[in-house]
């Protein structure tokens, strides 16, 4: 076992209300999306973000680039001044989707699920490799940043605007973004206001009203109660019945098992399984499982420093007793005498 | 059929029998990376991630039109939002602005300008350069203090820098307000000249237009510039300090060259490159549209310079930005 894989943070969440859900089977379509050898390389400015990363199983390293003279005479302080460090986050990942398909991504933090996510959106600059789509792949993820100092109702017309609605095409679907988002009135209140189970529910309504032909969700059903899931998933089935393809991250297998037709694993940047849904969850359940009681490093150390001291307290009181047979023993002796 | 594809070579039996506390090993994938790119080409699939063609590029970003004025007022309708006086302080900013100058340039240090009301050169210099000023400083945060917006929607990057300063063109304009108002108050004041309102107040908007067209350009430049390295970000107060002095905003820099002691061949040069680089030219205009001074008479070559100033700015810098294009929110 590597020093990262003990540092993994297992995370096997069971929502009861999917439990025995299945995913609508849908005919197959033709491919959509295809994604060639894609590699994710992003540069962190500041040389701290290393230890950290790498502790995640991130692969990093430093950026060697031939530099000119002056250039290095600049850098000479490196580590703290200029220090970059490069994160290879996705390590060569291909696989071809087809319309109609569900698609959940599985994996321990920090295994490069969100940034591939983000990549094969177009969102985020492959290092090499490519992603191929047909129609406009559109990314929902808890944090994407609208602006929290306005309303939901200026927020609806900007996310809208964003997806490429034009703003007839928005003030028409307006009263079935807010009811899908179910915040009611305060949709006229500024989104900082909000909750982050109503910011979720709202910018998954803003992304989902474009009808886009790829959705991706990162995480955001996560924030939901049940009804709204009960909603987005019927949203997922109608973008999948119009031929559209959704692709899910989510740490809540059963989530996953209860939306998804296939599943992708990831592992330290790389695709390690793909396949239909029950087989892939089961395999990453046992994995998971595995890791569960075997304990980080730090529950390790505690329970050796516990050990250690008993040890040593059970050697005091062998010591405390030889001692004092010791004494005794004298001291009969000298009676004795 | 309904059966899920699966790109894994062989059905994938890992975790079974193997040690279960390993991962799986990295799938070997079916096909080769041409067959893959055959399949989307045969199937039309578009490439993402690919800087789009000049022209479809600048389509694109016209039908965003509403997306880029909706950005811009809301920006500027929430930087106001916080306060108790809210959109008050749209007047309210610049008028203590102005007040700040005056008090410290016009009245405190009474120095010579050669102009007959040195309260509205002050007044239209300062309002008219923080136009510039911010942005540049506004330009350069459009890209690189977006990451998470730029990881999360997909439109033209362009978008950001324009409404960035289409942003600053809304707050500008109750501002230009007060300006005006300013401007023809001071002539009341003892020992300052009398301005008068004159058909040539009509030509302001098409300076502050030009200026709008000149300061996006700087925009995409400056957005291009800090996206990739950062630190550029820390120079630019410095910079634009510099610029604001050898623009004339509070004095006319051109008197002050004559009285340099160069050659008076590169005393030409000198003063030839203050007169006629942009910011100067732009607030040559609107002081010569707005005051009655005769160091400002109208000026068909400052116009004319103008307008090339703002094309040619625009156009660099929109290029400039667009080759970047698929490397922002990478970094």
């Amino acid at each position: 076992m590597t020093e990262a894989d003990e540092h993994m943070d297992f995370d096997l969440e069971v929502e009861p209300e999917d439990e025995g859900e299945e995913a609508l089977e849908t005919e197959l379509g033709t491919p959509c999306l295809v994604v060639d050898d894609l590699h994710v390389v992003y540069r962190v400015i500041g040389g701290r973000a290393k230890k950290e990363a790498e502790k995640q199983g991130a692969e990093i390293r430093e950026v060697k680039v031939k530099v000119p003279f002056y250039k290095r005479l600049l850098q000479a302080g490196r580590r703290h001044v200029g220090a970059v460090s490069e994160v290879h986050a996705v390590r060569g990942v291909s696989f071809t989707v087809r319309h109609g398909e569900s698609v959940g991504i599985v994996g321990v933090n920090g295994s490069g699920k969100s940034t591939m996510l983000r990549a094969i959106a177009g969102l985020m600059p492959p290092k090499s490799g490519s992603v191929h789509v047909s129609g406009e792949p559109s990314l929902l993820g808890v944090n994407a940043a609208l602006m929290p100092m306005l309303t939901g109702e200026r927020n609806i017309m900007i996310g809208g605007l964003a997806l490429g609605l034009t703003p007839k095409q928005v003030e028409e679907r307006f009263d079935e973004v807010v009811e899908f988002a179910g915040i009611g009135d305060f949709v006229y209140l500024p989104m900082k206001t909000y909750s982050s189970g109503m910011g979720a529910r709202l910018r998954f309504a803003i992304s989902s009203a474009a009808s886009p032909d790829i959705l991706m969700i990162d995480e955001a059903l996560a924030t939901g109660d049940a009804a709204f899931k009960e909603r987005s998933k019927s949203r997922i089935e109608e973008v999948r019945s119009n031929a559209g393809t959704v692709f899910l991250v989510s740490h809540s297998i059963s989530t996953i098992e209860a939306m998804c037709t296939r599943v992708l694993w990831m592992h330290q940047g790389q695709l390690v399984m793909d396949g239909p849904v029950h087989e892939v969850a089961d395999a990453y359940k046992k994995f998971v499982r595995a890791q569960r009681p075997g304990m980080g490093p730090a529950r390790r150390r505690a329970l050796q420093r516990k050990r250690a001291a008993e040890e040593a307290a059970r050697k005091k009181a062998e010591a405390d007793a030889q001692k004092k047979a010791d004494a005794e023993a004298k001291k009969a002796a000298e009676a004795h005498a | 059929m309904s059966t899920p594809t699966t790109d894994a070579a062989a059905p994938a039996k890992a975790a079974a029998g193997g040690d279960a506390k390993k991962p799986p090993p990295p799938l070997v994938p079916s096909t080769t990376s041409a067959e893959r790119l055959a399949l989307a080409k045969k199937y039309g699939l578009r490439p993402l991630n690919v800087r789009p063609p000049l022209g479809e590029y600048i389509r694109d970003l016209t039908r965003r039109w509403a997306f880029i004025r909706v950005l811009a007022t809301s920006t500027a309708y929430a930087k106001n939002q916080n306060n108790y006086l809210g959109q008050l302080w749209a007047v309210l900013n610049p008028i203590l602005n102005a007040a700040v100058y005056v008090l410290i340039f016009g009245v405190l240090l009474k120095l010579s300008r050669g102009v007959d009301n040195s309260i509205a050169f002050i007044v239209i210099g300062v309002f008219m350069y923080r136009f510039v000023e911010a942005s540049v400083t506004g330009g350069a945060k459009s890209i690189s203090g977006k990451t998470q917006l730029l990881r999360s929607l997909h439109f033209p990057r362009a978008v950001l820098p324009m409404s960035t300063v289409l942003s600053l063109l809304t707050t500008l304009i109750p501002a230009i307000v007060v300006m005006c108002g300013i401007t023809l108050l001071s002539g009341f004041l003892p020992g300052y000249e009398m301005i008068h309102v004159t058909w040539w107040w009509l030509l302001l908007p098409a300076a502050v237009a030009l200026m709008w067209v000149f300061n996006t350009g700087l925009a995409f430049i400056m957005a291009r510039f800090v996206a990739s390295t950062p630190d550029i970000e820390n120079v630019l107060p410095f910079v634009m300090r510099v610029v604001m002095y050898a623009s004339g905003v509070i004095f006319p820099v051109v008197s002050y060259v004559e009285r340099l002691v160069i050659p008076e061949t590169s005393k030409a040069v000198v003063g030839g490159i203050l007169e006629y680089q942009p910011v100067a030219v732009y607030l040559y205009l609107v002081r010569s549209v707005l005051m009655q001074e005769e160091i400002f008479p109208p000026s068909g070559l400052m116009w004319a310079l103008g307008g090339a100033w703002a094309v040619l700015f625009f156009v660099i810098g929109f290029v400039v930005f667009w080759r970047g294009e698929e490397r922002y929110g990478r970094d």
